[in-house]
């Protein structure tokens, strides 16, 4: 299995909780690249030992799992539909159907990447359905039903007191929302896991379940396109 | 074709998925082309326009939430079915037979190590045992909240929490660990006791929506009275001012099982009588409410605000 599907998403590290059955050990605070494998590598195993007692019934065992990812499929969800309500209905499918499957679970690839794919899958349906719908660009709604931008929500926090800055920002992040649309769901998901999760590409194709030189033709497909609707909106 | 070959690549080259010698040779070409090297410069500012937009962390509020709906659905999800589990799987029994023969000599090897170990320690008198001390995780996540303490005249706080361990940890109620928590424990504790204190010090930050949230979701779903008590007394403020707040009080006086909490919420929505919402309940109360005091006192409030026609 390659060593690009077991790696973690930005700032999953940091959240990584004592390993359970396993001696407790430093992933590195000094940032050396052992210890970081070493972290990486126990990582592993524990998800291993976690998956396999998730797999003999014990619920306390998922849940673990659950806490270990489930920010990471929160963001990723929260950022494809735009929605706190769908990204959290998402979220509950993706682990019930996990749960209820872990059973088939063969460890051909890490939990990580099975997770994944089962919410990349989830969120695709989604983007399908509302290319249809054919919704605002860029506008979504919380879990009260009020509606606001997550574009305008990020330009605000770093603008600090340049409202001019601000309002280019708050355009620029329009812009991108409208490009971001007119991708086909799949270009979208390609262009998402890794510009903004960060994943590799070969990671991103068994997601995906594809090979990692398509992964990197959509990207090359996307990255045209996104620049091509860009130029036009400017 | 060599220009043609960088182009297709240059995306790969910006986002670090090519291959060493195929960067290597990227690279040569860029810096003896001119075409090519504008064509990488404006990949990178794409990237760097792109990254404007930055995701967004989902809310410790929403994420609790999620976590707690996925709880009550695995209570009642059911991993497989009975009969999928019977199923006879060729691939699962292949793999277990083809991995017997090392499982029991590795079975072996362990059996003979622990023997020789242990006959090894008897001989061995009054030698140590070593004890293996493992670090705590400073990043470890928190399974529960044991006791809050806030120091008297200053806006610091002591909190113990749980990890693996039990851990403390102490602060202003400016910082953002302090404050979070506090929101853990103001929804997650299994001990009302600390539910009460961090709502009771969570008071002090409703200017902070977060706050406001985690306080509104007590009082709607908290199941010890004290607790939501505390989170009402300090909603009541922004009852005018905060939909969310109104609706939950309004909640409150309509479904709560405590007639005290009740009667609280009704003196606390006394200034916000006049809204449609609060008018409509207050008419609905005054009508056919059980309680005598709340049915009498709805009448009072609603005969003090004009008629309207």
């Amino acid at each position: 299995m390659p060593a690009e599907s077991c790696a973690l998403p930005w700032g999953e590290r940091e959240r990584q909780r004592g390993l359970r059955n396993a001696p407790a050990v430093s992933a590195g605070n000094d940032g050396s690249r052992q210890g970081h494998m070493a972290g990486e590598s126990l990582n592993r195993i524990d998800d291993t030992v976690l998956v396999r007692e998730a797999q003999r019934g014990d619920r306390a065992a998922f849940e673990d799992l659950v806490r270990r990812y489930d920010q990471a499929v929160l963001r990723l969800a929260l950022r494809l539909t735009g929605s706190e309500h769908e990204a959290q209905d998402i979220y509950q499918e993706a682990f019930l159907k996990a749960y209820r499957n872990v059973g088939n679970f063969r460890f051909e690839c890490s939990f990580y990447t099975w997770i994944y794919r089962i919410v990349t899958n989830l969120c695709l349906d989604h983007l399908r359905r509302k290319k249809v719908r054919k919704e605002e660009a860029g506008v979504v709604t919380n879990a009260d039903g009020e509606e606001f931008s997550v574009i305008d929500h990020a330009a605000d926090e770093r603008s600090g007191a340049n409202p001019e800055r601000d309002l280019l920002r708050r355009e620029l992040g329009s812009q991108i929302g409208k490009a971001l649309e007119l991708l086909t769901p799949r270009e979208r998901m390609v262009f998402e896991l890794k510009h903004y999760h960060g994943l590799k590409l070969r990671t991103v194709g068994e997601m995906l379940n594809t090979t990692e030189e398509t992964a990197k033709n959509t990207l090359f497909r996307a990255t045209q396109k996104l620049r091509g609707t860009l130029a036009e909106l400017r | 074709m060599k220009c043609e070959w960088v182009r297709q690549n240059i995306v790969l080259h910006v986002y670090d998925e090519l291959a060493d010698d195929a960067r290597y040779e990227l690279d040569q070409h860029v810096a003896r082309c001119a075409d090519c090297a504008a064509q990488l410069q404006a990949a990178r500012e794409f990237r760097t326009t792109m990254a404007t937009v930055k995701v967004v962390e989902p809310s410790p509020n929403l994420l609790t939430s999620s976590r707690m709906r996925l709880q009550e659905a695995l209570e009642t999800a059911q991993q497989g079915g009975f009969w999928t589990r019977l199923t006879f799987d060729p691939g699962v029994w292949l793999r277990q037979v083809r991995f017997s023969p090392a499982l029991a000599a590795i079975l072996v090897l362990v059996g003979f190590g622990g023997g020789i170990g242990a006959t090894y320690r008897t001989m061995k008198d009054g030698q140590q045992t070593p004890v293996t001390v493992t670090a705590p995780s400073a990043e470890a996540n928190i399974t529960g909240i044991r006791s809050i303490t806030p120091v008297p005249g200053s806006n610091q706080v002591n909190i113990k929490y749980d990890t693996v361990n039990t851990q403390e940890t102490a602060g202003s109620l400016n910082d953002v660990h302090i404050q979070q928590l506090l929101l853990f424990a103001a929804q997650n504790n299994v001990n009302s006791g600390v539910r009460v204190d961090s709502v009771d010090l969570l008071k002090q930050r409703l200017n902070d929506s977060r706050v406001r949230e985690a306080l509104v979701y007590t009082l709607r779903y908290d199941n010890n009275p004290g607790v939501r008590s505390k989170a009402l007394e300090g909603l009541g403020s922004y009852v005018r001012d905060d939909v969310r707040v109104r609706d939950a009080v309004l909640e409150t006086l309509v479904s709560d099982a405590n007639p005290g909490l009740r009667t609280e919420a009704l003196r606390v929505l006394e200034p916000v009588r006049a809204d449609a919402s609060v008018r409509t309940v207050l008419e609905r109360l005054a009508a056919k409410d059980q309680n005598q005091f709340i049915r009498r006192h709805s009448g009072e409030l609603l005969a003090q605000l004009p008629q309207i026609d």
